[in-house]
């Protein structure tokens, strides 16, 4: 089998100080231009007031009894049990008693829900127009030619991926074009911005995406949940609940498990 | 184990607390005095650590505690910094240090009014209602303070450290069915922490958790056997608090198999038990707890009273691994054994 002639395209070198670096610097900028600017844009945490605290505090409370009722003797468990369906179902630890029964207002028309939504919005944008400006700027000025060359040799599923902007069919997919370069930017300067703002930065976008999947704890009392079916659930929770105490048997327990 | 910076110091003795406080000039000395947020200086100098806050607060506290009230404005100098002056917790201890500094009642009752004036503003500044119970305590206003808990616990009922504290209130002003229903509650909160707080010594109420190596089963113990031998319980609910006593003692020996307090607790209670004659009362309804018969009690008894002897041994001989009781509680225990001794005796 005939040896595949290594290909050789004369590049001018000072593609690589024209092209390569100012792309690197300027996605390198961009990130920690838009760290500080979410800084910048992120609104306080909002105080929650006394009602609000009130309400998801009773649910936790309630939570809690069920899950920890084997502690306590069974005269004490009966009377928070008591205590706490009756609060629950007579709506006590609501904020506002008079909407029960009422169907939960619009998460849009609501606005502490408007204002979560408003940072995302603020984020996604601070995302989005960086990229948009970067992409359009090295297609307009960069874009037709391969500019390097990788040390390594790959298969030739990589060409779509390296060779974006180029449509020679038999080019060796090592060579690669500037949009390529940008992309592998995007996805591999993670850990120069950590170096550079610390962990917890706001640079990379691909982390935040990542973030945006599982948030399971926010949702139990995010807009949109009725507080008035969660205590009615939390109620009926409690009243089923069979008790046994972690004291029953306790004397016995102890003679067979402690020698002295 | 050295007392560490990191963590509160709350029940820290005289000298530990002192040699807290004198690391306080190189502590501050160490780090630097203001922190800049330009890009340029977390560039050179990496991002700043929670850790470095908290070794202020709780250099304050120490610091406070020793009298050395320049250490504590520094510390507190930079908290506000760093965080602002309507931080809750920066205005926390910042009441707190005009509360240590406050001359006379006078003062104090300067120190109340900006409580009530911050509480005014935001009613759900929990740190500020907490300093308020603890100032309102200290200034020796139990009821108010105890309303004023009651109604912390209205809005926020998941806080052990409140709950606790009103246990303790109750507790001090002898109202016991009061005092073991908040302790159960701190009990629900927190079942299986063994060291959580029962702020038996030094009642203030911190704005960090505190953290009292005193287990809340005995705790509830202790307060069962309080209840049962306060003078007018009534014959039966005596009988049902001693029931429940017994109970809470074995359990915190179960959790924690060297634990003093438990023994100690076991062994008193076993010991009325046994001196009273039980009367196995048949009890009517299934609900409560049931006293065990005498056999168990006296094995119970018999436990306690040789658990008790060899933590005494070992700890008298200093022996490792049996290092860490409090001298006081040692003491004590080896009293009641005394006393049991001479009683065999005669």
């Amino acid at each position: 089998m005939a040896q595949v002639p290594v290909q050789t395209i004369h590049r001018d070198p000072q593609l690589f100080y024209w092209i390569l670096f100012p792309i690197t610097i300027v996605m390198i900028l961009t990130g920690v231009l838009r760290h500080y600017a979410t800084v910048v844009m992120a609104s306080a945490p909002k105080k929650q007031d006394q009602k609000t605290t009130r309400e998801q505090r009773a649910l936790i409370h309630g939570i809690n009894v069920r899950g920890n009722h084997h502690v306590l003797s069974k005269p004490s468990f009966a009377a928070r049990r008591d205590a706490l369906t009756t609060a629950y179902e007579s709506g006590a630890y609501l904020k506002d008693p008079e909407n029960r029964g009422q169907p939960p207002a619009n998460p849009m028309s609501d606005p502490n829900a408007m204002e979560g939504m408003m940072g995302m919005m603020k984020n996604q944008m601070a995302m989005i127009i960086p990229n948009t400006l970067i992409m359009s700027w090295i297609n307009a000025f960069f874009s037709g030619y391969v500019i390097m060359k990788l040390p390594f040799p790959l298969t030739i599923k990589f060409k779509s991926m390296l060779q974006a902007g180029v449509a020679t069919k038999d080019m060796d997919p090592r060579w690669m074009s500037s949009i390529s370069w940008y992309f592998l930017c995007i996805f591999g300067l993670q850990s120069v911005f950590n170096f550079l703002l610390g962990s917890e930065n706001a640079a990379n976008q691909m982390a935040q995406q990542m973030q945006m999947g599982p948030q399971g704890g926010a949702q139990m009392f995010g807009p949109g949940v009725d507080p008035n079916k969660q205590f009615l659930a939390e109620a009926e929770n409690l009243a089923v609940i069979e008790h046994y105490s972690v004291l029953d048997g306790v004397e016995q327990r102890l003679l067979e498990g402690i020698k002295v | 184990m050295a007392p560490s910076i990191l963590h509160p110091p709350v029940q820290l003795s005289p000298a530990a607390a002192l040699a807290l406080s004198q690391q306080a000039p190189a502590i501050l000395r160490s780090s630097p005095s203001t922190v800049s947020s330009s890009p340029l200086n977390t560039l050179l100098s990496g991002s700043e650590k929670p850790e470095q806050w908290l070794q202020y607060e709780n250099l304050i506290l120490s610091c406070l505690r020793t009298g050395d009230d320049q250490a504590a404005h520094a510390c507190l100098r930079r908290l506000v910094a760093r965080f602002g002056n309507d931080n809750e917790r920066v205005q926390a201890l910042r009441g707190l240090v005009k509360e240590a500094e406050a001359p006379d009642n006078g003062a104090l009752e300067n120190v109340l009014k900006e409580y009530n004036q911050i509480l005014g503003e935001n009613d759900a500044n929990i740190p500020i209602a907490k300093r308020r119970i603890a100032l309102l305590r200290s200034m020796g206003r139990l009821s108010d303070a105890a309303s004023a808990l009651v109604q912390l616990l209205d809005f926020s009922p998941t806080d052990a450290e409140a709950w606790s504290e009103l246990s303790d209130i109750y507790l001090s002003q002898g109202l016991y069915p009061q005092a073991i229903y908040a302790i159960e509650e701190v009990l629900v909160l927190a079942p299986n922490a063994w060291n959580v707080c029962s702020p038996t010594i030094a009642p203030d109420l911190s704005p960090m958790l505190m953290q009292r190596p005193s287990q809340i089963h005995a705790r509830l113990g202790e307060l069962q056997y309080m209840a049962a031998s306060a003078p007018g319980a009534a014959n039966g609910s005596s009988q049902k608090y001693l029931a429940e006593a017994i109970k809470r003692f074995s359990r915190s020996i179960e959790l924690c198999d060297d634990y003093l307090r438990g023994y100690y607790g076991l062994k008193l209670v076993s010991k009325k038990l046994l001196n009273d004659g039980v009367k196995a009362a048949k009890q009517t309804d299934d609900s409560e707890f049931v006293l065990p018969d005498t056999h168990t009690i006296e094995r119970l008894n018999e436990l306690a009273t040789a658990k008790l002897s060899e933590i005494v041994r070992h700890s008298a001989a200093n022996d490792r691994g049996w290092r860490g009781y409090s001298e006081a509680e040692i003491a004590a225990a080896r009293e009641l054994l005394a006393d049991d001794a001479s009683a065999i005796k005669r």
